[in-house]
């Protein structure tokens, strides 16, 4: 909650606070650390570099960003393999042939000038983000995916915040848009591009912290639930799995639980056997955590409303 | 306080601070963070220090190391468990003081913003001695002389340059030309098919053609770890390495004492706990050393569809086999009649002297030593 993060002698002018407030309206969780660098990345027009785990929540933070400030998402999915043509503009060549087929019988009302006009770029992520009226929001997702080639190009829209085309000539960007680019660390990225942007590693949030997203995601699910099997996720990230869960597994399996009408964890392992499935992703995770391993981690139980700071809601 | 009186000194202190402890911090990065300290409401140091982080940190690295270099330069008074120096005591700095004298200063300008704090950190970093003193404090160096030190005193420096030498052998490794084709923009040779279907988009006119190339692959890469009591002092340092190729070559790895056994799902994964794992694995073998069962099991059974020309099988061991002495010359035979090029690694100084070695000396291809990491650098050109 954003009342626990901001004590209430904040100042009301305090630009971060407010954008963590807007991101709590538009569904996501912001601490102040996370918030003063987006706030930051704004007011010194530097991309957001998001480094994490899976599931902690990074493409969800672009999105949120977009909601929040009331601006288009543009998103570009980085894949191997990306080219320029996928991911800033290509020219319509079913429409200039068109064009051409369309002037045959008049060749002067047609100049070849006119065939490499705006009305025939195919506008791709990039450029429209850079051309776009109005100020957006751009996601540059899993850029580690994308090649080597690619990050260079990548380098004159972060820094100039312009397009060559050669037969147009340089589209400069009317807003600068808000970059957020994540990564989730499968190849290294190059200096150059991470010394344009600002960086964020992005952890599993606190417990409390994920409670609050659990509740702010889930409003209908009893409170006793979600603290329970929240603090149980938390104390199953620190076990050594083959994949760590994240926020949205937890999202799912909590909405698991609820479908099923459980107010609470069960005792008996047995009975969260079958939802297990929404944390534990691959088959050597599902084969170590037999129900009696379940069950030790379940009994941790007593450690949430005492141990970690978590005021338990009265009644 | 000199602190107060020179906000940008301080700053530029901090940066200089940040740079000692490999930071990737230039006058951009110094700017930036005059800025975010100038934009930053003063009452909340922790919003600059946030914003700060995000400045000069590059890398997930950077970031771990930062509350610590934060609070090392900042509030050295704070930092827990560990010794402080006596007889050199310099002035605390306060964070919150820095930036408000940094930012009255910059009122007071004329013509405030950007081009005041430009001009002054231009001639770049530490004036004062304070932050001169601060660099010879600063804990821990980075360039570290322990090169090839035992194992137990691995410090996370030595596993990236472990990691560094594995990718640049592993970057050696010489691609083989095989029959099949690849996409590629700029390629050589026309992938007429695929052009043709890309025509139809644009009513039959080639427009976009499709290239393509002959496609490279790099050898396959096993590594077979010794695990036997006699190893066991070189197995932690060998596991370490192949889990490094793992990662930068896609090596397969096994152990073996008296059976062999695969291990690479255990390496691929980052893990604390892999030491444990391997154990787990080689657990229940029996005692001594079979390395010619072993080696027969691998390439008749575990290896036997991947092993072929050009493979690299590299052995790490000691060569004390309880096989008979000729079994090893044979099995080994039978790897190289693959096509499978042997590299063997031992701990000692000299090749391995046992019998069965000596026997099976014609299969292997090279005797490397591999003790520590300085060894395995020194053999980065004989592994191609």
């Amino acid at each position: 909650m954003p009342e626990a993060t901001h004590p209430a002698t904040e100042p009301v002018d305090a630009a971060p606070a407010a954008l963590a407030e807007r991101l709590h309206r538009a569904g996501y969780i912001a601490d102040e650390a996370l918030a003063t660098t987006l706030w930051l990345a704004s007011e010194l027009q530097r991309p957001l570099l998001l480094e994490g785990d899976a599931g902690v929540g990074k493409t969800a933070l672009a999105l949120a960003l977009a909601r929040a400030e009331g601006r288009r998402l543009v998103r570009l999915q980085c894949h191997e393999g990306l080219e320029l043509a996928q991911a800033a503009y290509e020219w319509n060549y079913g429409r200039q042939l068109l064009a051409i087929r369309l002037h045959e019988l008049d060749p002067q009302s047609l100049r070849e000038t006119d065939l490499f006009d705006r009305d025939y770029l195919l506008e791709r992520p990039l450029l429209q983000a850079i051309t776009s009226a109005q100020p957006c929001v751009l996601l540059i997702d899993e850029i580690d995916r994308a090649d080597e080639a690619f990050e260079a190009f990548l380098l004159e829209v972060l820094s100039d915040w312009q397009i060559t085309v050669p037969e147009l000539g340089t589209l400069t960007a009317r807003h600068v848009p808000r970059v957020v680019l994540t990564s989730n660390g499968t190849r290294e990225l190059s200096d150059a591009l991470r010394r344009r942007c600002l960086y964020h590693w992005l952890d599993y949030p606190t417990l409390a912290r994920e409670i609050s997203i659990v509740r702010a995601t889930l409003p209908l699910a009893e409170a006793r639930l979600v603290e329970q099997a929240v603090a149980f996720v938390q104390r199953l990230r620190r076990e050594d799995l083959g994949k760590t869960p994240g926020v949205a597994e937890t999202l799912d399996w909590v909405r698991a639980l609820h479908r099923l009408g459980r107010p609470a964890l069960p005792d008996d392992p047995a009975a969260l056997d079958a939802t297990l499935g929404c944390l534990l992703k691959t088959r050597d995770d599902r084969f170590q955590f037999a129900p009696e391993r379940v069950l030790r981690l379940l009994e941790g139980r007593a450690a949430v409303q005492t141990g970690e700071g978590v005021a338990t809601r009265p009644g | 306080m000199q602190a107060i009186a020179q906000p940008l000194q301080a700053i530029a202190g901090f940066a200089a601070s940040l740079r000692d402890h490999g930071f990737t911090v230039g006058v951009a990065e110094q700017q930036a963070l005059v800025q975010a300290a100038l934009a930053l409401p003063t009452a909340r140091p922790r919003v600059v220090e946030a914003a700060w982080r995000a400045v000069a940190c590059h890398r997930r690295r950077d970031w771990q190391r930062w509350p610590a270099l934060f609070d090392a330069y900042w509030h050295p008074g704070r930092t827990q468990g560990k010794t402080q120096v006596s007889g050199q005591t310099r002035p605390s700095r306060d964070l919150r003081q820095v930036v408000q004298a940094l930012q009255d200063q910059l009122a007071g300008a004329p013509g405030r913003g950007d081009s005041a704090p430009d001009a002054v950190l231009d001639e770049r970093a530490p004036a004062d001695g304070d932050a001169g003193r601060s660099q010879a404090q600063g804990g821990a160096s980075l360039s570290d002389p322990l090169h090839d030190r035992a194992l137990a005193q691995w410090l996370p420096q030595d596993l990236a340059r472990l990691q560094q030498l594995a990718d640049r052998i592993a970057e050696r490794l010489r691609r083989r030309l095989t029959r099949r084709w690849q996409a590629e923009p700029n390629g050589r040779r026309l992938d007429l098919r695929r052009t043709l279907r890309a025509s139809l988009a644009t009513g039959g006119v080639p427009v976009a053609p499709a290239w393509r190339r002959a496609r490279r692959e790099r050898p396959r890469l096993f590594i077979l770890v010794d695990v036997s009591r006699s190893m066991e002092v070189h197995a932690q340092l060998f596991l370490r390495i192949a889990r490094a190729f793992v990662g930068a070559a896609g090596a397969r790895v096994f152990v073996f004492h008296t059976r062999l056994a695969e291990v690479t799902p255990l390496l691929q994964r980052d893990s604390a706990t892999v030491q444990e794992k391997v154990n787990a694995v080689a657990a229940g073998f029996g005692g001594g050393t079979r390395i010619a069962t072993s080696v027969d099991d691998f390439c008749q059974r575990h290896a036997r569809a991947q092993l072929g020309r050009g493979s690299r099988v590299w052995l790490l061991s000691d060569g004390f086999d309880a096989d008979p002495p000729d079994a090893l010359a044979a099995a080994l035979g039978r790897v190289r009649g693959r096509g499978a090029r042997i590299t063997w690694f031992h701990p000692a100084a000299q090749a391995p002297a046992s019998a069965a070695v000596q026997a099976a000396r014609g299969a292997v291809q090279q005797f490397v030593r591999l003790a520590t990491l300085r060894d395995l650098d020194a053999a980065t050109p004989l592994l191609t």
